[in-house]
């Protein structure tokens, strides 16, 4: 298969997921007002919309620079502390734990989960929160995700991690690839194998379920499936042999943080501070010895 | 009023108490602080450097091994995975590591034992001397080798060899089979995996029933960031297996069937105590550029590897590639367009010609790369070459970023069409031209091989795919014994492995037998006797066998035991299971 199949497979496969879910959460009511104020919806979640635009555009501009940056100038290997540090701690690696129970099904369950599920899970709660009568659930999903990825970002200039599988392949079985080889192709695409510290699929799951328990008066039905989902994707990262413990640990963190900047947070706000102490600066540069 | 006690009382007991808290913290203090002034012994302590499993799974399962043993041992031991082209810059051009496992191309002649432990290469980068290696004996036998025939330079060989098992700057694990894939359209006409320039050139030149194709060969290949530099060179990078070989020629090429002159038409050789060749190159050879190749661009190649900067440094600053061969030669001088001539380091035979596999760069477009751009560096160092401009058989055509690469014949080469060429290239092109594809690892390339979107697999592959490609039906896999082998090197810098005892004792805790077996599931022939395990495959001069492959354990684990009577009969300590400094 080519990276074009495997996108198109994944696409049809997603889009299906979103369509059943959408029928069954959202309804096709709301569907169809969503719709048709779809204008309104858009203008009041644009910032957050376009600062997501923007850090993704970043990550995606300058992967060159932050793997150089990365690899050459801080040079930061904590491959070694990831294994040694859950070794100490939990006698075993949990990976080697979850690896041991494997069967053909449960490896097929959390490919699934890991390429398809995640994506679903990703992408529903957008329709999901487009649909609601206010654009805040959405603006703060969006902001959550953004934080997911900058933070996410810093981290992976500043560490270098490989997954277990790369690690170690005689304790650790690369159980995505040995399934599902063209996978690698799909994350390659979007990241290199040395970005394991923090989980991201971790962090964006777990944002999108912190995010359903904290809206569950709105989707109520959404809370145990989100929260299903986001824990098998948490946990596939580790059973694949792509993730250690720690960095679903540390990915988990990540989504506190990001939810509590996307809660107490609005780009709007963190636009406008940033304009008010630009200006104070310069204000203060522009008449020395003033105060 | 309160009674809150005298105050002379109250400074009496709080000092009576400060007293008997310093005086009872006195001897701890003294033990502390002798503890701070002369802390004692510590665990020795080493980093092991090889590519993740994506890169190279039998180097991280080597890796991961040796950690396993070496923790076992009492060595507080850490695996550092890391990507190629940094691997290389850390072992090859900075020096940056303890001990690091990796994949070596092969020893084509004894005389690259000097390139690679000769002292005077300590500083250079690249493969030369990586180990920090300086032994004045080893020195001398590599130097008395380049000046002997015959039966001398077999007796100095060997007393090389023997003195290597001393000195240990580095061992070989294991001689791997090249493993690859074919499909459908030419299981019938190739017998072994490609990884030589000529094995594409054969491939390239043999006719079939439904030949000759009007398109490329299509050669399946994985591994990261293979596109972004192709300098020929360098060895900081992550390279597509002889791509560039396929664009810049050499003199000579050297076959197993005997060497088949390529730019050059002909090779006089003439007597005295050192050698000297005359090389005749063929008439009207052309660069992909279209500027004409001559005996000029022969010698400028020699100066320029020798000193990229051309003069500018006063030290010199080698290219880290092809140095070795480079160093037999002691001057090359362009007679006319055609000819030039040769003085060697050398009086043997078998030797100089290695110096003719260099691959020959173009003088108009090398020369001004040749600018100073820091500390040992120039700019031909630090140059990605997007655009090789080489003499091949094969030009550029297209580059698509890590997913593929186009390659096609050039036609104004003068073997292409030739009458009176080398009968190995009479029936070229039955393909037009090559494209490898890059696949993100091994699993995908062998998916491109199902779906029949590649010929063959260019990249060896991990063992355990070969279960996969028969099953397919009309696929075969492909496997060839090769020069290449997997190494343990060590660095001599390091405060104990400076020590060749040490590095001695190190090389035995790995379990050779069990690696071929385990590690590379079968597909490899464990350095048994003295020779391979210095990365000399089936020497006659060095074929018994040593003490450094007996192993201290069972089953490729150490025994604890085992080893710690072999580390203090070396008089090392050990305190609560670790292995002291």
């Amino acid at each position: 298969m080519t990276l074009a199949q495997v996108v198109l497979e994944l696409a049809l496969v997603v889009t299906t997921m979103l369509v059943t879910a959408t029928l069954v959460f959202v309804g096709p009511r709301r569907l169809v007002d969503a719709v048709r104020g779809y204008r309104w919806r858009l203008e009041a979640c644009l910032l957050p919309i376009a600062a997501l635009g923007v850090v993704l555009a970043l990550r995606w501009s300058t992967r060159d620079v932050v793997l150089r940056l990365e690899r050459r100038v801080i040079g930061h290997n904590i491959t070694h502390t990831l294994f040694a540090l859950e070794q100490r701690l939990l006698g075993e690696t949990p990976v080697v734990l979850l690896q041991s129970i494997q069967t053909e099904a449960l490896t097929e369950f959390f490919v699934f989960i890991y390429i398809y599920g995640y994506a679903f899970l990703l992408l529903f709660p957008i329709v999901a929160y487009f649909a609601l009568d206010e654009m805040e659930e959405l603006s703060t999903l969006l902001l959550a995700f953004t934080a997911n990825y900058g933070i996410g970002l810093l981290c992976y200039i500043l560490f270098i991690a490989y997954g277990p599988r790369n690690f170690d392949p005689l304790l650790f079985e690369p159980l995505l690839y040995d399934a599902f080889p063209q996978s690698r192709t799909l994350t390659n695409q979007v990241n290199q194998n040395t970005n394991v510290f923090p989980s991201l699929h971790t962090s964006l799951s777990m944002t999108v379920f912190f995010l359903a328990w904290l809206t569950r008066d709105r989707y109520p039905l959404w809370v145990p499936l989100s929260g299903f989902l986001a824990v098998s994707v948490a946990i596939s990262t580790m059973y694949l042999g792509i993730h250690w413990f720690l960095d679903v640990v540390a990915g988990t963190v990540l989504a506190l943080v990001s939810v509590y900047i996307g809660v107490n947070y609005t780009v709007d706000g963190i636009v406008s501070t940033g304009r008010r102490y630009l200006a104070k600066r310069l204000d203060r540069v522009g008449r020395p010895g003033s105060e | 009023m309160e009674d809150v006690g005298s105050p002379t009382t109250r400074r009496r007991v709080l000092s009576g108490a400060a007293t008997g808290i310093a005086g009872s913290l006195a001897g701890c203090t003294e033990r502390l602080w002798s503890r701070a002034e002369s802390p004692g012994p510590e665990q020795v302590s080493l980093t092991i450097k090889a590519v993740p499993a994506d890169d190279d799974i039998v180097a991280a399962k080597i890796a991961s091994r040796l950690r396993e043993n070496f923790e076992t041992a009492g060595i507080d031991a850490t695996f550092e995975p890391i990507a190629k082209a940094e691997l290389y810059r850390d072992v090859l051009l900075e020096g940056d590591y303890d001990v690091f496992v990796a994949r070596h191309d092969g020893i084509d002649e004894y005389d690259a034992l000097r390139g690679l432990l000769h002292s005077r290469y300590a500083t250079e980068a690249g493969w030369q001397n990586p180990f920090q290696f300086s032994d004045v004996t080893a020195d001398d036998l590599l130097e008395a080798q380049l000046t002997t025939t015959g039966g001398d330079r077999d007796g100095v060989l060997s007393e090389l060899f023997e003195h290597l098992t001393e000195t240990v700057p580095y061992t070989v694990v294991a001689f791997p089979s090249r493993i690859g894939a074919v499909g459908a359209t030419l299981s019938e006409t190739v017998s072994g995996p490609p990884y030589r320039p000529i094995d594409y050139l054969e491939i390239l030149s043999e006719p079939s029933d439904e030949g000759p194709w009007d398109r490329p060969l299509e050669v399946g290949v994985f591994g990261e960031a293979l596109t972004s530099r192709l300098n020929p060179i360098v060895v900081d990078s992550n390279q597509i297996p002889a791509l560039l070989a396929l664009l810049y020629d050499p003199l000579v090429y050297r076959t197993d069937d005997g060497a088949i002159p390529w730019l050059a038409e002909d090779v006089e050789w003439g007597d005295g105590s050192l050698l000297e060749a005359r090389v005749t190159l063929r008439d009207d050879q052309r660069w992909h550029d279209g500027e004409s190749l001559d005996a000029e661009d022969v010698a400028f190649t020699h100066r320029f590897l020798r000193d990229t900067s051309l003069g500018d440094t006063e030290s010199g600053v080698p290219a880290p590639q092809y140095r070795g061969q480079q160093s037999l030669v002691e001057s090359v001088e362009a007679v006319d367009s055609r000819t030039a001539e040769f003085s060697f380091r050398t009086a043997n035979r078998e030797t100089a010609p290695r110096a003719f596999q260099i691959p020959v760069l173009p003088a108009h477009v090398w020369e001004p790369r040749s600018t100073v751009v820091g500390e040992r560096q120039t700019e031909a160092l630090v140059h990605d070459n997007e655009e090789p401009v080489g003499s091949g058989l094969f030009e550029l055509e297209a580059v698509t970023d890590d997913a593929e690469v186009e390659l096609v014949p050039f036609t104004d080469h003068v073997l292409y069409d030739a009458e009176d060429g080398p009968s190995i290239v009479e029936e070229f092109p039955q393909f037009d031209g090559i494209t490898f594809a890059i696949a993100p690892n091994s699993g995908a390339v062998v998916d491109l091989l199902e779906e029949e979107e590649i010929d063959l697999t260019g990249t060896p592959l991990p063992a355990d795919e070969t279960g996969r490609v028969s099953e397919l039906s009309g696929r075969s896999v492909l496997t060839t014994q090769t020069e290449a082998f997997y190494m343990v090197g060590y660095n001599s810098h390091h405060e104990q492995l400076g020590n060749p005892h040490f590095r001695r004792l190190l090389s035995r805790l790995l379990d050779r037998e069990h690696a071929a077996a385990e590690l590379f599931d079968g597909f490899a022939e464990p350095a048994r006797s003295l020779g391979s395990l210095f990365g000399v495959h089936e020497s006659e001069l060095a074929d018994e066998e040593t003490e450094l492959t007996t192993f201290p354990g069972s089953d490729g684990e150490v025994d604890a035991d085992q080893a710690r009577s072999l580390f203090e009969a070396e008089n090392y300590r050990y305190e609560d299971g670790a292995l002291l400094e």
